[in-house]
């Protein structure tokens, strides 16, 4: 990482009589220290990236005083097994990544800690990647705990109930055994609040305070008959001892309203948003209280049947408010009341969609649906449509006027960024007679947006490291060879085994380009076992992703700088054609230009306030040249390469530009040179402080070059002692 | 509802919600964090949330802020319910970075008559479906301003990118002072000032930023001037053809005529200009003949445009004469931001092929060279990679010199190969005018196929040819003009469509009465 988290960590310290105010996910990193946590591990990804990130900034300081062990783990599965510490021993730990991407991966490891059972709180934090902003494959995280007997919370969010639950999901999973995940939503890890902090505390062994001796107990272990008891105490004493626990405890949480004849059964996490929606309909005041009674499930599995079902008892009419589908609860719900032969009509999927998240406007609706349709005893239902019809009319109105929808703003490659000259001479390579279209099987990662305009790259994603892998059944369905892209990543979370191992062995005849920018990237430049840093991490623990491959087997194994767009260009001709049989890897190697800047920018502001020479480099578009055709931008996608109004009073195009995003990284020269573009582009190197020798050098050229043609040389002229 | 028990003033019915919509890179969470820092320094229970989206560029990003406008101590250990999302009909103020996004909120329903202040910088940054069409794809934005000021309570909307770059700051310090300085929030521009104080990051920069946002806003200050595109030099000895295009043309295609007489005649010589308004001529009589004087002699400009930009096609000679111009090192340090006295190092990437080369031979070695060239495909990707140096005594003497060649254009092989497509095109103008006004306005405005260098070059001449042969010569020796007029129209979208080609052939192989709907799909 190259970023500080000095300040969040100052946070973490604060203890009784003290307040937190910030950022959710860093509510929850406090709340496990509070809980006497003693290892933390697992995979960045957002919106839980910043626990780790925080956590392992301070492994030195801060952890290291609390004894509190914290590891980014390779992937998630090997995150889920850091819990087998807490199977035999009474420790407490917590492991985070981002689900359900993550989850399917661990989900080997939390069926076996779940079946063996854990004796120290096991938590597993869940960001749970659902809705506007997700960077994955859209699914609930629900069915996981039901088919393993994890439980699983779902936190209002607000951060006194959230940190509180925190503390009470380690005792949850003591009482009953059983790992217990708790998903936090994108934008309740995100959410600011502020809550009262207690003192730290240490958890009863630690790496200050260790454990003794080991214990073995054939029970905990995966084989038979062993695992028929453990199915069996997950019915029969682990699923009791959680309700029990829930109950007793209020985990979830009743909120009474006037209109009691009806009420609303939420998931913790949709809370606010159900608030929100009743505000708006003239049913809840501003500090949430609700005129129709609340049933909030704080748990979401198991589900407290006699809590629901005496919440049900009263009333005529109920909405379930859950996302996604299965709609898991409606339906145990609709079970339970009918062992429990209560008669109260359930409304949930119907009013509201059976997929997608339920953003205010889809709450808003669904509510009012509800209550047009189940009419509370007193309520006003004027509100109510007038609301729902106030946004209608704003809409359209909007949509009349406007004319059309507004277009799309997909994401791309940042500017500088170095995968983007890869694309560029994949584009290129396809447009070479004895190439074509390639099929492109795509991987997670930034690379991933090689999919969106202008590149339109990528055939199929199938998951995280799985680029390579995913080509084995179509590579060889085609004469030509196939390309599969993979990040550095993806490499060092399965890629390297699922992909190259796999490939070696099978003889795959194939093109696969390792994207190595030296961080994980996407997730927010987390190092990786190869991350050099540029030169600030010691060589001798750097590991090469080439000796890796190599180790393997693999013999064409080529290393190109991904800039030279040309070089890359005919390295992917020759990949793709040499009648060498076997996997081709092209590593494709550039530091990832957002650390990369975050690194220099400093360094280059301090040389120059030292008045040292420093050379900034910048491209630019000559605008009388150019004649509007953005072949150029087609093949770059650059953010600082956009377009501005022709300043030819003869041209009707806009011409091509250069903003002053630009970082210079050059790949729009590089592109105009491989594609044979365009002369439009130049580079221009900037001499900050210049020394006395750039000086002289700049009044002879100026000199020479005038008499020849009268070149002012603006840099002489405002340097009047040059001109 | 509750109202307060304790206080004189009864607490606030509802919470103040604002969203923040920006563009990856912005600054926008930075923004936030102002804004909830200084109405937590208030003592207002505030909670915000964000979509950061992927954590790259470019990509739309939004920021979600809501507060309670009342002391907490105020609240008897209370606290306000908070959302997580903008909804509808439930914004107190909603800003974005740049106009499109301000039409996304405006689309969302965000922006409602009875409350919404609508914050938004008027300035464009364009999204890659813009940028990468091969023509002007960018959105019109009128309609946009329009249900702007209809829809919002309160529109504010300024180019706050330009305050921005002329004082030296982040958009994001910029919008935070126009914020402040609207006075529609419930939190004085000092507590903002503060909050940027406090975060303690380029607080120098930050305040320049919130102040010129907060000054302009409140009427203070006025919008910097925006940068004038340099003058273009005026070649010498011109005005007597200028004061020729006074005499002999209508009002209506003055501009024009002017403009491209003089380019003409920097690109070649007097001579060239006066050909240059010889050939215009033409084009004025075919106008006149055809009822030009109701239209606004629009053949004539459009003709006038096309035929300027055809006659000055950007051979070496021309790319070497445009960088080695004396006024191009200003224009290159301006955009690049050079300070006085910072030496600039410009290198220049030219490639020329055997094109390149055939071009500027006789036409006799020229063809022969071409005619040889094809012969094998791999000999179309022999090119010379040519880094220029401008700067250095060299390198600019080499431009210089290629741009000197500008003596011997006129017996060059291109020059004769352009010329004699030039005349068949002016034909095909005059023959159509005869038959149809706005068959001949298609006709005029087809030479915009012909753009771009190598490749690209080389693609949109084919492309033009093809349309040329098979739409537009046909045309004008005579048959349905209105349907011809359709099917050119069609088939210059859909060269522009896409740089394959793919639209332009399918509408070529449809027959007349589909082509207006293959053009539709060209243009999707």
């Amino acid at each position: 990482m190259e970023r500080s988290f000095a300040k969040e960590v100052e946070l973490l310290r604060r203890g009784d009589g003290e307040h937190f105010e910030g950022e959710g996910i860093l509510a929850i990193t406090k709340a496990l220290l509070q809980s006497g946590v003693s290892y933390v591990g697992g995979y960045q990804g957002a919106p839980v990236s910043h626990l780790m990130d925080v956590l392992t900034s301070d492994s030195k300081g801060l952890m290291a005083e609390l004894g509190v062990h914290t590891e980014v783990c390779a992937n998630e599965a090997a995150a889920a097994a850091m819990l087998a510490a807490s199977i035999n021993y009474p420790i407490r730990g917590a492991v985070t990544w981002k689900s359900t991407v993550g989850t399917n991966v661990a989900a080997d490891a939390l069926s076996n800690v779940a079946s063996a059972g854990v004796v120290g709180g096991a938590l597993i934090i869940l960001g749970e990647d659902y809705g506007e902003g997700a960077s994955i494959i859209q699914e609930r995280t629900h069915a996981f705990a039901m088919k393993s007997s994890a439980w699983l919370m779902d936190p209002r969010p607000h951060h006194p109930r959230m940190v509180d639950l925190i503390e009470k999901g380690f005792e949850l999973s003591e009482a009953s055994h059983a790992p217990v995940m708790v998903e936090f939503r994108i934008r309740a890890c995100h959410v600011t609040g502020r809550f009262a902090t207690r003192d730290n505390r240490p958890g009863q062994f630690s790496t200050n305070d260790k454990l003794e001796k080991p214990v073995f107990d054939l029970g905990r272990i995966a084989l038979p008959p062993a695992t028929y008891v453990q199915e069996k105490k997950k019915v029969e004493e682990r699923f009791p001892a959680a309700i029990d626990f829930i109950r007793e405890h209020g985990l979830n949480e009743v909120f009474p309203g006037k209109h009691d004849d009806v009420g609303i059964i939420c998931l913790g996490g949709l809370y606010n948003s159900v608030i929100r929606g009743l505000q708006q309909i003239g049913l809840a005041d501003v500090f949430g209280n609700s005129d129709i009674p609340i049933l909030c499930l704080n748990v979401t599995y198991p589900l407290v049947d006699d809590e629901i079902a005496a919440f049900c008892a009263t009333k005529r009419s109920v909405l379930i408010v859950e996302e996604g589908f299965p709609e898991y609860h409606e339906q145990a719900i609709n079970a339970l009341l009918r062992k429990a032969d209560l008669n109260t009509e359930i409304v949930g999927k119907g009013v509201f969609p059976k997929a997608g998240e339920y953003q205010a406007e889809v709450m808003l609706r669904g509510l009012a649906g509800f209550v047009e349709g189940s009419v509370p005893k007193g309520a006003d239902l004027g509100p109510v449509s007038a609301a729902v019809a106030a946004i209608d009319r704003t809409r359209e109105k909007a949509a009349e006027m406007l004319g059309g929808p507004v277009p799309k703003r997909p994401p791309g490659f940042c500017t500088g960024c170095p995968e983007r000259p890869v694309f560029s001479a994949i584009k290129l390579v396809q447009r070479e007679e004895d190439i074509g279209e390639v099929h492109i099987s795509a991987d997670i990662g930034c690379h991933t947006f090689a999919a969106l305009p202008p590149f339109g790259l990528g055939n199929t994603v199938t998951g995280y490291g799985l680029g390579l892998a995913s080509s084995a059944g179509v590579a060889p369905h085609f004469n030509g060879r196939t390309i599969s892209i993979m990040g550095d990543g993806g490499f060092w979370h399965n890629g390297l085994s699922s992909g190259i191992s796999g490939a070696a062995y099978n003889d795959h005849d194939s093109v696969l380009v390792i994207m190595a920018n030296g961080y994980s990237s996407a997730t927010g430049q987390q190092h990786l076992p190869s991350t050099t840093a540029g030169g600030n991490v010691p060589n001798d623990t750097v590991m090469p992703i080439e000796r890796a491959i190599k180790g393997l087997g693999v013999k064409w194994v080529r290393k190109q700088y991904t800039y030279r767009v040309g070089k890359m260009k005919r390295l992917l001709h020759e990949a793709l054609t040499t009648p060498e049989k076997g996997l081709k890897v092209i590593i494709a190697e550039a530091e990832c230009q957002i650390a990369k800047q975050r690194r220099l920018r400093p360094l280059m502001r301090k040389a120059l306030d030292a008045g040292k020479r420093v050379v900034r480099t910048r491209f630019g578009v000559d605008e009388e040249t150019c004649t509007g055709d953005h072949s150029c931008i087609r093949l770059s996608g650059c953010p600082s390469l956009t377009v501005k109004s022709n300043p030819d009073p003869l041209r009707k195009d806009p011409v091509a530009h250069v903003n002053n995003g630009c970082v210079g990284c050059g790949l729009c020269g590089e592109v105009a040179d491989a594609a044979v573009l365009c002369p439009s582009f130049y580079k221009a190197d900037i001499i900050q402080n210049p020394s006395g020798a750039d000086l002289f050098l700049e009044k002879w050229r100026g000199a020479v070059i005038g008499r020849l043609g009268g070149y002012a040389n603006g840099a002489a002229k405002g340097n009047g002692a040059a001109a | 509802m509750s109202s307060a028990e304790n206080g004189a003033e009864p607490l606030p019915e509802r919470t103040f919600a604002m969203v923040v919509g920006a563009l990856g890179g912005e600054g926008g969470g930075v923004l936030t964090s102002w804004i909830v820092a200084a109405a937590e320094s208030l003592g207002y229970p505030v909670q915000s949330t964000s979509i950061p989206g992927v954590a790259q560029r470019t990509g739309a990003t939004t920021y979600y802020i809501e507060f309670y406008p009342a002391h907490r101590e105020r609240l008897e250990g209370r606290s306000p319910t908070m959302a997580l999302y903008a909804t509808p009909g439930n914004m107190d103020v909603v800003v974005t970075s740049e106009l499109m996004e301000a039409g996304r909120a405006l689309e969302l329903g965000w922006v409602t008559p009875d409350r919404t202040t609508l914050i938004s910088s008027s300035h464009r940054v364009y999204s890659i479906f813009e940028k990468s069409a091969m023509g002007d794809g960018r959105v019109e934005v009128g309609d946009l301003v329009k249900t702007a000021n209809h829809l919002a309570k309160r529109p504010i909307l300024i180019d706050m990118d330009r305050l921005a770059a002329a004082n030296g700051a982040q958009i994001n310090a910029v919008i935070l002072g126009v914020m402040a300085g609207s006075g529609e929030l419930p939190i004085p521009a000092e507590a903002f000032e503060q909050a940027i104080e406090k975060t303690g990051v380029a607080v120098a920069a930050n305040l320049r930023g919130f102040k010129a946002g907060l000054d302009h806003v409140r009427g203070d200050a006025p919008m910097p001037e925006a940068e004038k595109p340099a003058e273009r030099p005026a070649p010498r000895n011109v005005e007597a053809l200028l004061a020729r295009v006074d005499e002999s043309f209508p009002p209506e295609t003055r501009q024009m005529l002017s403009d491209g007489v003089r380019r003409a005649v920097d690109y070649q010589n007097l001579a060239y200009g006066a050909r240059y308004l010889d050939n215009a001529a033409k084009i004025l009589a075919a106008d006149k003949a055809s009822g030009g004087a109701d239209r606004g002699f629009r053949l004539t400009v459009e003709g006038g445009r096309y035929l300027a930009l055809w006659m000055t096609f950007e051979d070496i000679i021309r790319v070497a004469q445009l960088k080695s111009r004396p006024e191009r090192m200003a224009r290159v340090r301006r955009e690049v931001g050079a300070k006085d006295g910072e030496p600039v190092v410009v290198t220049e990437f030219l490639k020329p092929g055997y094109d390149e080369i055939a071009s500027v031979l006789p036409p006799m070695l020229g063809r022969a060279l071409t005619r040889w060239k094809e012969q094998r495909p791999g000999r179309q990707k022999f090119h010379i990679a040519m880094r220029v140096k401008t700067n250095t005594v060299f390198g600019y003497a080499r431009l210089r010199a290629l741009a000197r060649l500008r003596f011997w254009r006129p017996w060059s092989y291109r020059y004769a190969e352009e010329w004699s497509e030039i005349e068949t095109w002016l034909a095909a103008l005059e023959g159509a005018a005869a038959q149809s006004y706005e068959l001949a306005l298609e006709i005029a405005e087809l030479p915009n196929l012909r753009k771009g260098y190598s490749d690209t070059h080389r693609r949109g001449v084919a492309n033009y040819r093809e349309v040329f042969e098979r739409l537009a010569r046909p045309a004008a020796a005579g048959g349905d003009a209105a349907a011809a007029a359709a099917a050119l129209n069609a088939a210059r979208t859909a060269a522009l469509a896409d740089p394959e080609g793919d639209a332009l052939r399918t509408v070529l192989v449809a027959p007349p009465g589909e082509a207006a709907e293959s053009r539709a799909q060209a243009a999707e």
